[in-house]
C-alpha cells in the first residue's frame, strides 16, 4: 500500500497535474512571455490548465470560452515569495524554536487579502511564518484559487521551506519591556547564532539516538528492554533539514548576519534557498552569487528600522548583474497588489531591461520555490496562470484586469465592477452623492 | 509679537537668505528640449534660459543670450519640480527609532508647534526624494487633535531657513481614520463631530482671548489675559489668514468638516479624505480643495471596494474639486508621482493627474506666483526627465531648484559606488 | 462588628442544618396522551406510568394498568415526548477570569506538559454551582438532560452529564466524565500563543501520551535497565483518551477547525466526536468521508473568519438570518447524523426560537426531535437508560400541548427522574424598564468593617425584580425589587441563626455594573456590583 501511495505522490509531483483545470482561449493580446521574448499581438490556448498553444489566431475547439484581449497585455501570474496572507495567525512566539508549527494546520481560504493579491495579478504566493523567532515554522506555498477550499490552494511541487530569522526583529531590539520583564534569550545577534548551532546540535543528537535505536532493534538476543526515543516533532522537522528533505529560507538585514548564517548552513550541511529582505545584498552580492543562494527583497522600503537604514532601491538591479538570483516580494496585504509596479522601479534604478524587470516577479521567485517547471513564464507546457493589464505592465498607468490561474479566471475586474454596481443597488448604506460610484 | 503679522516676514526674509544661494545672476539656458509648461501647451521644442533663480524666457524659437551655460536637452522632457502635499521629509530619518522622529508631540493639542522648527537639512531621505524630481515638499506635524503647524520647504538648502518657502502653511487638525483593511468593518461611531466640538471650543477661546488682549490694549484698567501660546497660534486661523488642513477620511465626518468649515468662516483644506467619493459634490460646493494622503493603503471597508482610495482622486475632479497629491512619509516621499499615476489608471484624467503634483498643490498653499509651473519669472524649479515624470521607468536627468542646478547623488548613489569597487578589483 | 460575627456563626450552624436526601416522589400515570418517541412507532393514545423515577411502563390506552397509587395525569390532547437532551452547554460555570500570564523566558524548549497549564484531568463536575433560574428556563423549552463541559483551555478538562432534577449537583450526576475536551484556543502570554502552535502541541501531547503508556508498559513487563518513567500526571489523564480511545470532543469554531478535528483524529485515531459546527455544511464532503459525528450548535452567527463575516454588516446579517440557520438541514440532506446543542447561545429561550428556525429553513421536525433525544443519547452512550420513552429507561418527559417545536406550542409539564415540574408560562414582558438587571452579578458590600463578597441572581418582569442573594453564609430570597428607570431598590430578609433582619438595597443600574447603598439595622454600607457575563 505504502508503495502505491509513493507512486502515486510522485506522479503527482512529476507531471503538471493539477486539481481541476479550466479550458479558456485568451484572443489578441501582447504577449510578455518573459523568457521567450515578446509576441505583439497573439493567442494563448488553455486546455484542462495547462498552456496548450501560443501563437496567432488560433482556432477555439468546441465550447472553450473566449476572452478577447485586444489592446492588452498579458503576462505571466505574478509570483510573491514572501507574505502572510491566507492564514490564521502569523508568529508562535511562545518558544523561540517553533519547527514544529506547520503554516499547513492554519490556512485560511476566506481572507480578504487573497482578493487583494489577484486584483494586483498575483496567482502564486510563498506565505510563511513571521520573524519572531530564530527558528520559525514550516511555510507552504499556495495558488490563489479566491473562492475555493484551502486545500485546492496548495501548490505540492513546491519545495519543502523552514523560516528562519535573524537581527532586529529576533532580538526584539525595538520592543520596550514592561518593568520587571527579562528580555528574551537570545536578545543579541552573537545569541542568535548560538541558538541556531545550539538547536541544529540538537538535531543531530535527535538523529543519532534513533540511528542507535534502530541498530540496536536489529539485535534479536537483546536481553534489555528497549524503548524507541521520544519522538519530537520539532527535532524531527530540523532533522529533516538535516537530511535535505526541507530548505532554508532566511529573514536577515545585515550583510554581517547573512554570512554567518551561511557559515551555519555549512558547519551543518543543510541549504538555503533564499535570504529574505536583506536590503544590504549588495555588499555581499559576490557571496551570494558564488553560494547559488537567491534574495527576496523590497523594491524600496527601508528605513523603518536600523537595519534598515542602508537598504538601496538599485541593489535588486545590481545583484542581478552580478549573478544573484533575484525576487521581488512584498511582505504586505496592500503591497502585494503593485509588485508590478516595484518591478518597473528596477529598470530605473539600476537599469534592467524589460524582461529582467518583469523576471523579477514572475520566473526568478519560480526558481526560488523549485515550481519553475509549471509556473513563472509563459510557455507551452507550463500552468495557464496569467494576469493580463489593460496598459504595459511595467507602466505606471496600468491596471489589472483580469487573473487567471490554471485556466480559470478568478479575477475579472468588469465583472466586479458590475457586481459592485448591483451591491450598492441593493445595500443599505447611504448612497454617495456625485461622482461615479 | 503678534504670530501672525509674522509670516509674510517669514517668507521676505527666506527668499533674501535663499537668494544669497544661487551665485550671481548666472544664466543657464536649456536648448532642444520638450517642455510640458503644466499651464498652457507643451512645446515639442523649446528652450528655457534661467537667470540667477528665475525663468527668464521660455519658448520654441529663443534667442540664447550671451555666457550662457548651455544645457542640450535633446531627449529630454521639461516639467515643474514636482510639489509633495504632505510629507515627514526632515522630520523622520528611521521610522522605529524615536531619537529620529521630530513630527509628532506628545499631547493632544498643540497648535504652537512648528513643523519646521525641527527640520532636519541633512536628512538622507532629501536627497533621494529629489533626485527623482521633488523640488518642495509641506513638511507636516501629526498625531493628537490639533497636531501644530506645517511648512512648506524646497528640497535644497544647508539650513533650515535657507530651505524653508513659507512657514506656517496650515494649522492640523486630525480626525480618526477607519481602521484599514477589510477585515474591520468601518461600523464604529464616528467621532469626528464630537471632536470637531472641541475645536469649536478652542477656537472660541481664541476669539474670547484676542478680544481680551484688544480690550485691555485700549484701556489700561483691563488687564492683559495671561499669555497662551496655544490661543495665540489659533488666532490667525479664526481670523481666515492660517488655513485648517483637516485630516478626515469617513463620508459623515467629512460632511461635518464641511459644516464645521462653513459655521466658523475658517478657511480649510481637507487631507486624506478616504470616502470622499462619496460626498464629492459637497466638497466641490464648499470650495474646500483636498490633498490625498498615501494611495498606498487598503480601503476602509470591503463595501468601498478594492479600487476605492485609488479612484477617490479622478471622482473628485470630476466633481470639481481642486486636488493634490502627497506621499505621506519620508523614505518614500520619492513615490508622489506614482501615487498621481495611480490615480490616472483609475480614471483621473492623465493631464490632471500632472497638474495635482505641480500647480494645484502650489495653488493650495499660495505659492502659485512662484512655482508650480514653467512659466516666466516663476522660480527655475526645473526637472528634465527621459520620459514622462509620472513614469515608473523614467530616469530623471537633471533637476533644479531656484535655477542651481542640484547634485543627483544620494546615499542611494553612494553605497551602490562604494560596493561596486569590491566587485570590480576581482 | 458584631453583624461581622454573626455571619461567620451562621456560616457553622448553616452547615449541619442541611437537609436530608430528597425524599422517593409520587407515582404518576399520564393517561389518553399522545406519545411520540423516534423512532419508535406513535401511539396516538396511551399511558405511561412513572414510579421512583423510572418508567414503568408505557403502552396503549386500555393495554395497561393504572396503578392504585399512581396519581393521574389527563393528558387529552396533549403528547408526550423523551425530555430533550442538550449535548453540549457551559451551564453552571462562572465566568471565567483569564489568570495573568507572564511570557516564559524559556530558553531551553520544554516539553508541551511543562509548558502549559492545560487541564487533561479537570473534572468540570468540581466546578459548577448550580442555578435554579437556569434550571427552569430549560425546562420551560423542554430540556431535562444537559452535557456541561469545561470552557477553558486546549485541553479543557472532562464534561459531566446531568439530569436537571433539582437544586443538589450530586443528584443531577448521570455520567461523569462523558468526554475530553478539546479546544482550538491558545494560551496567551506562553506557548502556544497561536493557532498553528497550538496544533503541533496538540500532535506532541498526543505522541507524548503514547510514549509514556509504551514507556509504562514496558517497564512494568520488565523494569531492569530500563529507566523508570518519571510520573506525569498531564500525560496520565491523557492515556485514557489516546491509547484507550475513550471519546473526545472537538469544539470547532468554524469550517478549518472541522478540518483540523478530523486530521487529528485520522493522524492519531482517536474517538472523536465535533462539536459546534455551524458551518458544518461547507466542509460536508470531508464529514462525510470522515464519518464523525456532530453536535451542532444552533448559534446563527457566522465565525469571525467567515467570508460572510468580512464583507459588511449587510451580508453578515443576511447570513445570519439566511444561510447559517440552514446548516442542520444541509446536513440532513448529506445524510450526517448529528446532534442539536445550544452551545454559544446566552438563554434557553433563544435555542427554542432557533430550533424553530433551523426547522422552518428546511430541517424536518422529526428530524429535530431525534437530534435532541435519541441521537445524543446514542453519542453520549446513554442510550440504554435515556432518550427514548420506553419501559425501564428514566423518566424524562416532556408533556405538551401542541407540537413541541410549534411555536404556538406549550410545555405545561416536565418530568426529571421521575419528579415532576410544572412548566409556568414565561412571564409577559410588561412596560419594559429602561435596563434589565436580570443576571448574576457579583457583589461586594464595603463598610468601614472590611468587605464582602456574594453573588446575585436577578430576576426582571417589567419593573418588579426578584432573586436571590448568595453568599457563604447562605441564600436569601430577594422581595420587592423595583427597577425605575436606572434606580433598583429591593429588600433582603437575612436569616441567620434564628435571627432575621433587613437589609434595604438602593442603587444606580448601569448596563454592567450597579451603585449605591445597603441600610441595616446599625448602619449604612457601600454596595457595588458588577455583571457576570455568562453562556449556555
Amino acid at each position: 500500500m505504502k508503495r502505491i501511495l509513493i507512486f502515486i505522490f510522485l506522479l503527482i509531483t512529476s507531471t503538471g497535474f493539477i486539481y481541476a483545470g479550466g479550458n479558456l482561449l485568451l484572443k489578441n493580446g501582447t504577449i510578455l512571455t518573459v523568457t521567450r521574448g515578446v509576441i505583439p499581438r497573439g493567442d494563448i490556448l488553455i486546455m484542462d490548465g495547462l498552456i496548450k498553444q501560443i501563437g496567432e489566431n488560433i482556432t477555439p475547439p468546441p465550447g472553450v470560452k473566449v476572452i478577447d484581449v485586444s489592446g492588452k497585455y498579458i503576462i505571466p501570474g505574478i509570483i510573491d515569495s514572501h507574505t502572510h496572507i491566507a492564514l490564521a495567525g502569523t508568529n508562535e512566539t511562545g518558544s523561540a524554536n517553533t519547527a514544529e508549527v506547520n503554516m499547513r494546520d492554519v490556512l485560511d481560504a476566506e481572507d480578504t487579502s487573497i482578493f487583494t493579491a489577484i486584483s494586483g495579478g498575483v496567482t502564486t504566493i510563498h506565505t510563511l511564518h513571521g520573524s519572531a523567532n530564530p527558528i520559525g515554522g514550516q511555510n507552504i506555498t499556495l495558488k490563489l484559487k479566491w473562492g475555493k477550499k484551502a486545500e485546492e490552494m496548495i501548490f505540492p511541487q513546491a519545495w519543502p521551506t523552514l523560516k528562519f530569522a535573524l537581527g532586529e526583529n529576533v532580538t526584539q531590539a525595538n520592543r520596550q519591556l514592561s518593568p520587571g520583564e527579562e528580555r528574551r534569550y537570545p536578545a543579541s545577534r552573537m545569541g542568535v547564532v548560538a541558538f541556531i548551532r545550539r538547536e541544529l546540535e540538537r538535531a543531530r543528537n535527535y538523529l543519532a539516538e534513533w540511528d542507535r535505536y534502530n541498530e540496536l532493534k536489529k539485535i534479536k538476543l537483546l536481553n534489555r528492554p528497549l524503548l524507541p526515543p521520544r519522538k519530537d516533532l520539532q527535532l524531527e522537522v530540523l532533522a529533516d533539514l538535516l537530511r535535505g528533505k526541507l530548505v532554508a529560507r532566511c529573514h536577515s538585514y545585515r550583510a554581517d548576519e547573512t554570512l554567518e548564517f551561511i557559515k551555519l548552513s555549512h558547519e551543518f550541511g543543510f541549504r538555503i534557498a533564499c535570504f529574505e529582505h536583506i536590503p544590504e545584498a549588495y555588499k555581499i552580492a559576490r557571496e551570494l552569487a558564488a553560494e547559488k543562494i537567491g534574495i527576496s527583497v523590497f523594491m524600496d522600503s527601508w528605513a523603518y528600522k536600523v537595519e534598515a537604514a542602508e537598504g538601496i532601491a538599485t541593489m535588486p538591479a545590481f545583484c542581478t548583474q552580478q549573478g544573484v538570483l533575484v525576487s521581488l516580494n512584498s511582505d504586505s496585504n496592500e503591497r502585494i497588489r503593485r509588485l508590478f509596479n516595484d518591478a518597473a522601479k528596477a529598470i530605473k534604478y539600476g537599469g534592467l531591461s524589460e524582461d529582467e524587470a518583469l523576471k523579477l516577479i514572475t520566473l526568478n521567485p519560480a526558481i526560488q520555490l523549485g515550481v519553475d517547471k509549471y509556473v513563472g513564464s509563459i510557455e507551452v507546457g507550463k500552468h495557464g496562470d496569467l494576469a493580463v493589464f489593460n496598459e504595459h505592465p511595467l507602466s505606471a498607468y496600468t491596471r489589472c484586469d483580469l487573473t487567471i490561474i490554471e485556466g480559470e479566471v478568478y479575477f475579472d475586474r468588469e465583472a466586479y465592477l458590475k457586481e459592485r454596481q448591483e451591491a450598492q443597488k441593493a445595500s443599505p448604506r447611504p448612497k454617495a452623492t456625485g461622482g461615479d460610484q | 509679537m503678534r504670530i501672525q503679522k509674522i509670516w509674510p516676514l517669514f517668507l521676505i526674509l527666506s527668499l533674501s537668505i535663499l537668494s544669497g544661494l544661487a551665485r550671481a545672476e548666472e544664466i543657464v539656458a536649456i536648448t532642444n528640449v520638450r517642455i510640458v509648461p503644466v499651464v498652457g501647451n507643451d512645446i515639442e521644442k523649446g528652450t528655457i534660459i534661467i537667470r540667477g533663480e528665475k525663468i527668464e524666457n521660455i519658448g520654441p524659437d529663443i534667442v540664447i543670450p550671451q555666457g550662457a551655460k548651455i544645457i542640450n536637452g535633446q531627449g529630454l522632457t521639461a516639467y515643474p519640480g514636482l510639489i509633495d502635499g504632505y510629507s515627514q521629509l526632515g522630520l523622520s530619518e528611521i521610522g522605529s527609532v524615536q531619537a529620529t522622529i521630530d513630527f509628532r508631540e506628545t499631547g493632544r493639542i498643540n497648535p504652537q508647534v512648528l513643523a519646521t522648527e525641527a527640520l532636519r537639512p541633512d536628512s538622507m531621505h532629501i536627497p533621494v526624494t529629489r533626485s527623482n524630481g521633488i523640488t518642495a515638499a509641506l513638511v507636516a506635524p501629526s498625531g493628537g487633535l490639533i497636531s501644530g503647524r506645517s511648512g512648506l520647504i524646497q528640497l535644497y538648502g544647508w539650513t533650515p531657513s535657507e530651505m524653508v518657502i513659507k512657514a506656517p502653511v496650515a494649522m492640523h487638525v486630525e480626525l480618526p481614520a477607519a481602521r484599514a483593511g477589510f477585515r474591520r468593518q468601518a461600523n464604529q461611531p464616528s467621532e469626528g463631530s464630537r471632536l470637531l466640538d472641541e475645536v469649536r471650543e478652542l477656537l472660541d477661546q481664541a476669539r474670547w482671548y484676542e478680544k481680551r488682549k484688544i480690550a485691555a490694549s485700549k484701556n489700561k484698567l483691563i488687564p492683559f489675559p495671561e499669555f497662551d501660546e496655544k490661543l495665540e497660534a489659533l488666532i490667525p486661523v479664526i481670523h481666515g489668514e492660517l488655513p485648517l488642513m483637516i485630516s478626515v477620511h469617513s463620508a459623515s465626518d467629512i460632511r461635518s468638516a464641511i459644516k464645521f468649515v462653513q459655521e466658523q468662516k475658517v478657511r480649510a483644506i481637507f487631507y486624506g479624505v478616504s470616502q470622499g467619493w462619496m460626498v464629492a459634490r459637497e466638497i466641490a460646493q464648499a470650495g474646500i480643495p483636498v490633498i490625498f494622503a498615501s494611495l498606498h493603503q487598503l480601503p476602509p471597508s470591503w463595501e468601498d471596494g478594492y479600487d476605492a482610495l485609488y479612484r477617490n482622486p479622478g471622482v473628485l475632479r470630476q466633481a470639481g474639486v481642486k486636488i493634490a497629491f502627497s506621499s505621506s512619509s519620508a523614505s518614500l516621499a520619492k513615490e508622489l508621482p506614482y501615487h498621481a499615476a495611480k490615480a490616472a489608471a483609475f480614471g483621473l484624467d492623465k493631464r490632471e493627474a500632472l497638474k495635482a503634483v505641480t500647480i494645484y498643490p502650489a495653488e493650495i498653499f499660495g505659492v502659485d506666483q512662484l512655482m508650480g509651473s514653467l512659466e516666466k519669472d516663476k522660480l527655475a524649479n526645473i526637472v528634465l526627465a527621459e520620459g514622462d515624470i509620472l513614469e515608473l521607468r523614467t530616469v530623471i536627468r537633471h533637476v533644479f531648484i531656484r535655477g542651481q542646478e542640484i547634485d543627483l547623488s544620494s546615499i542611494y548613489t553612494e553605497y551602490l559606488e562604494k560596493y561596486k569597487k569590491r566587485v570590480e578589483k576581482k | 462588628m458584631r453583624i461581622k460575627k454573626i455571619y461567620l456563626l451562621s456560616l457553622l450552624v448553616c452547615f449541619f442544618l442541611l437537609p436530608a436526601t430528597a425524599s422517593t416522589g409520587p407515582t404518576y400515570a399520564i393517561v389518553n396522551c399522545r406519545i411520540v418517541s423516534p423512532p419508535l412507532p406513535v401511539i396516538e393514545k396511551g399511558v405511561i406510568i412513572i414510579r421512583d423515577g423510572l418508567i414503568e411502563a408505557v403502552g396503549i390506552q386500555g393495554k395497561i394498568d393504572i396503578p392504585e397509587d399512581a396519581q393521574i395525569i389527563e393528558a387529552e390532547g396533549m403528547t408526550a415526548y423523551p425530555g430533550l437532551i442538550n449535548a453540549h452547554t457551559n451551564l453552571f460555570l462562572e465566568a471565567v477570569q483569564e489568570p495573568a500570564q507572564q511570557a516564559p523566558g524559556a530558553t531551553r524548549p520544554q516539553a508541551p506538559a511543562e509548558r502549559t497549564p492545560t487541564r487533561p484531568d479537570l473534572q468540570v463536575l468540581t466546578q459548577l454551582k448550580p442555578r435554579k433560574s437556569d434550571i427552569d428556563n430549560f425546562h420551560r423549552i423542554g430540556v431535562t438532560t444537559v452535557l456541561v463541559a469545561p470552557q477553558r483551555g486546549i485541553f479543557a478538562g472532562q464534561s459531566v452529564l446531568l439530569n436537571l432534577n433539582g437544586e443538589k449537583i450530586e443528584d443531577m450526576v448521570v455520567k461523569n466524565p462523558v468526554a475530553l475536551h478539546i479546544q482550538f484556543v491558545t494560551e496567551r502570554g506562553s506557548y502556544p500563543n497561536s493557532l498553528m502552535g497550538t496544533m503541533a502541541y496538540l500532535r506532541q501531547s498526543f505522541l507524548d501520551a503514547a510514549h509514556y503508556a509504551e514507556h509504562l508498559a514496558t517497564w512494568k513487563k520488565s523494569p531492569r535497565f530500563l529507566v523508570r518513567p518519571v510520573y506525569n500526571p498531564f500525560l496520565e489523564a491523557l492515556i485514557p483518551f489516546v491509547v484507550e480511545r475513550k471519546p473526545v470532543i472537538f469544539t470547532c469554531n468554524n469550517q478549518e477547525d472541522i478540518k483540523r478535528a478530523i486530521r487529528l483524529t485520522q493522524e492519531f485515531k482517536l474517538q472523536a466526536i465535533l462539536s459546534g459546527a455551524n458551518e458544518a455544511w461547507r466542509v460536508g464532503e470531508e464529514l462525510k468521508a470522515a464519518k464523525l459525528p456532530l453536535l451542532v450548535a444552533l448559534n446563527f452567527r457566522p465565525p469571525t473568519t467567515s467570508i460572510y463575516a468580512t464583507r459588511g454588516e449587510a451580508i453578515r446579517r443576511q447570513a445570519e438570518q439566511e444561510i447559517y440557520p440552514a446548516n442542520a438541514a444541509e446536513l440532513q440532506k448529506l445524510g450526517l447524523t448529528f446532534a442539536l446543542t445550544s452551545l454559544g447561545l446566552s438563554d434557553a429561550s433563544t435555542f427554542q426560537k432557533n430550533i424553530q428556525q433551523a426547522i422552518k429553513a428546511g430541517l424536518p421536525a422529526e428530524t429535530a426531535l431525534k437530534a435532541l433525544t435519541v441521537i445524543p443519547a446514542q453519542l453520549l452512550g446513554i442510550d440504554s437508560f435515556l432518550g427514548t420513552i420506553e419501559a425501564g429507561k428514566i423518566a424524562n418527559i416532556v408533556l405538551c400541548k401542541g407540537e413541541i417545536f410549534d411555536p404556538k406550542g406549550e410545555i405545561q409539564k416536565v418530568w426529571v427522574d421521575g419528579r415532576l415540574f410544572k412548566i409556568e408560562k414565561a412571564p409577559e414582558a410588561k412596560a419594559p424598564a429602561a435596563f434589565s438587571v436580570a443576571g448574576s452579578w457579583r457583589v461586594t458590600i464595603s463598610s468601614p468593617m472590611g468587605e464582602m463578597e456574594m453573588t446575585m441572581e436577578l430576576e426582571q418582569e417589567g419593573s418588579s425584580v426578584r432573586g436571590q442573594l448568595i453568599s457563604n453564609y447562605g441564600r436569601w430570597e430577594i422581595r420587592g425589587g423595583q427597577l425605575s428607570i436606572q434606580e433598583l431598590t429591593f429588600t433582603v430578609s437575612i436569616e441567620i441563626m434564628g435571627r432575621t433582619f433587613e437589609a434595604s438595597f438602593q442603587g444606580k443600574v448601569e448596563k454592567e455594573t450597579m451603585e449605591g447603598t445597603v441600610q441595616i439595622p446599625g448602619g449604612t454600607a457601600d454596595f457595588r456590583a458588577t455583571r457576570i457575563p455568562r453562556s449556555l
